[in-house]
């Protein structure tokens, strides 16, 4: 099955590189969220006007991040990831609808090697658009302010956090294009449920802001859960062993829906690809 | 001879109780062509989809290659080659790219995959084009990549749908050209779906004539037309007043004489062999003959014999545009 599912991610890579405006465009949506939303929805502005993007005494609930834009980056990864991946899984439903994938059905491979085909090369594009995003938070104004003692570990923390948060929704959504049969069905799930799941998340303010009844919905959030993890690696340089146990958890809490994701993904592709 | 494929009772009902096809048996020898011919809607599409894997059966069995195809689809598919109807090379991949796929999808080594793939688009004609990108292809050239992407880990059986669909007739020649060149040189089986009448006539060793999901008639095409008993000669005569019908139908081989006012219908054997004596007989008797035509037996009237209906009234019936079976059935019946 690895055989296959890598030459299938491997073909959608080669069409990518051929035409990368997707991704590209994709990515790009991170300059909009840190720049204008960034600095205009900046809470320093609205509590401390003096305080040229500085939290001040908002920075306790902001997770002890210098700026806005230091908390908000790991927040918008995580949305670069969700709406990234949403939009990818259209090249499956593309597929399905061109009779591609009836064509690979023909083939004597595991059904699952088409799902996890359209999950490799996802998450091989997501990890494209988050460098980019995290580029791009470090020269906007008020921009990304690393702690002291951040180092390559991380920075590795991070990318491994965003690959695994962009493995998450990738195996979501693409069990999601695998089963849909058309691109207007794809198109209307994929708005019915980015936008729940971007704002009951931490991405753009801290868990202590939601209502109580909304708390444990954003807390249990894969971009919250995400971002929290990249937040401690990023405002702290080294972690204490609380954080560690945080963070460790945050994992946990993603490994999960990686492992549920790809239990249905698994088993979407095989009742919409058996014979019937 | 070998059957490569064998069919008992194929049936597949869609819900609640449309009978796609129903009840369909028949057998293909190793190294044969053999077409399903029958106007669009007949469940040909649905037959061979149930034979490459990708439909399930309502009832019946099948075999290819010695395996259950219900049983044991994962070897099947390793012995099989499809060619669908739509053309589902990847337009953003250089023709090459789209053959290394499949031959990495059917697990062929590398060397030997580079080596087949040079060689098959070399066959169609297409190894000045191999690097580059399909969406620079035209609609022929996608076919025969397709067709030849099919072949990568040289199956023992191909299947075609509706090889040459909306291909202009040099393209569709070609196509015929390769597959009839496959067949030969290589001994591949093919099965094929067409409602193209010259296509299956020209390329098959057995024809199945289907419709409305059940096989009429099944033999080679020279059989097939030949059960029909004979030549078609029309003669019109210039003193329509006087009835000749005793006196044609006593000319040697004769069969069959029907007429319309002046105009005579004969059925005949060999018509081109028979013509001269018959033209004297009739000028011995001072009638002069004011026009003459005649036609071989053709697939479509295979069709209509066991249909009721000729194949272009039952593409129209079916609501199908068939301008180019139009076409091809002209062509055929004046052979």
């Amino acid at each position: 099955m690895i055989t296959e599912s890598l030459a299938l991610g491997k073909r959608a890579l080669t069409k990518w590189t051929r035409n990368p405006f997707a991704v590209i465009a994709t990515s790009l949506q991170a300059l909009f969220w840190l720049a204008l939303f960034g600095n205009s929805f900046n809470p320093a502005n609205a509590f401390a006007p003096s305080g040229g993007g500085s939290l001040g005494p908002l920075q306790q609930a902001f997770s002890g991040a210098p700026n806005y834009i230091t908390y908000l980056t790991p927040g918008v990864i995580g949305i670069v990831a969700l709406v990234g991946m949403s939009f990818m899984g259209v090249d499956l439903v593309f597929d399905r609808v061109n009779g591609y994938i009836d064509m690979l059905r023909a083939f004597p491979i595991p059904r699952t090697s088409i799902y996890f085909g359209g999950v490799v090369q996802n998450v091989a594009k997501g990890m494209v658009a988050a460098p980019i995003a995290f580029l791009l938070a470090i020269i906007v104004p008020n921009g990304l302010r690393f702690a002291s003692g951040f180092g390559a570990l991380n920075l590795l923390g991070i990318f491994a956090t965003v690959a695994l948060l962009t493995a998450v929704f990738s195996m979501f959504f693409t069990g999601m294009a695998i089963l849909v049969k058309s691109t207007d069905s794809f198109f209307a799930a994929i708005n019915f449920l980015t936008f729940p799941i971007m704002f009951t998340s931490t991405a753009f303010f801290p868990l202590s802001f939601f209502p109580g009844w909304l708390k444990p919905a954003a807390q249990a959030n894969p971009i919250s859960l995400a971002s929290d993890a990249m937040r401690l690696l990023l405002v702290n340089g080294g972690l204490s062993s609380a954080q560690v146990s945080a963070f460790i958890l945050d994992w946990a809490g993603l490994l999960t829906y990686g492992v549920v994701f790809a239990l249905m993904g698994i088993t979407m592709a095989k009742s919409a690809l058996k014979a019937r | 001879m070998n059957n490569i494929i064998e069919v008992e009772g194929l049936t597949k009902t869609f819900p609640p109780s449309a009978r796609v096809v129903d009840g369909v048996s028949f057998k293909v020898g190793e190294g044969e062509i053999f077409s399903l011919l029958g106007p669009n809607g007949a469940g040909k599409t649905t037959t061979i989809r149930m034979l490459t894997t990708l439909s399930s059966i309502s009832e019946g069995w099948m075999t290819v290659a010695g395996h259950d195809v219900t049983k044991d689809p994962g070897a099947v598919r390793a012995l099989i080659g499809v060619v669908p109807q739509e053309v589902t090379v990847d337009n953003e991949l250089k023709g090459v790219e789209n053959m290394l796929l499949a031959a990495k999808l059917h697990h062929v080594p590398n060397a030997a995959a580079r080596k087949r793939a040079a060689e098959l688009m070399k066959l169609v004609e297409l190894d000045q084009s191999a690097n580059n990108r399909v969406a620079t292809y035209s609609g022929g050239m996608k076919r025969r990549l397709q067709l030849v992407t099919a072949l990568i880990h040289e199956p023992r059986i191909l299947f075609l749908d509706e090889p040459t669909v909306g291909l202009d007739i040099q393209t569709r020649t070609k196509v015929w050209d390769y597959i009839t060149e496959l067949n030969r040189d290589r001994g591949l089986s093919i099965f094929m779906t067409t409602h193209y009448l010259e296509e299956a006539d020209r390329l098959s060793d057995m024809v199945a004539i289907m419709d409305h999901g059940s096989i009429k008639v099944s033999g080679s095409p020279s059989d097939l037309k030949e059960s029909l008993h004979g030549d078609v000669l029309t003669l019109t005569l210039e003193d329509g007043d006087k009835d000749l019908t005793e006196f044609l139908r006593s000319f040697p081989n004769v069969t069959e004489v029907s007429r319309s006012s002046s105009a005579y219908r004969l059925k005949l054997p060999r018509v081109e062999t028979a013509l001269p004596e018959i033209v004297t007989k009739i000028a011995s008797k001072n009638l002069k003959i004011t026009e003459t035509s005649f036609s071989k037996p053709t697939l479509d009237q295979v069709f209509l014999e066991v249909t009721g209906r000729s194949m272009r009234d039952a593409q129209d019936a079916n609501g199908h545009p068939n301008g180019d079976s139009h076409a091809v059935a002209h062509r055929s019946e004046t052979r």
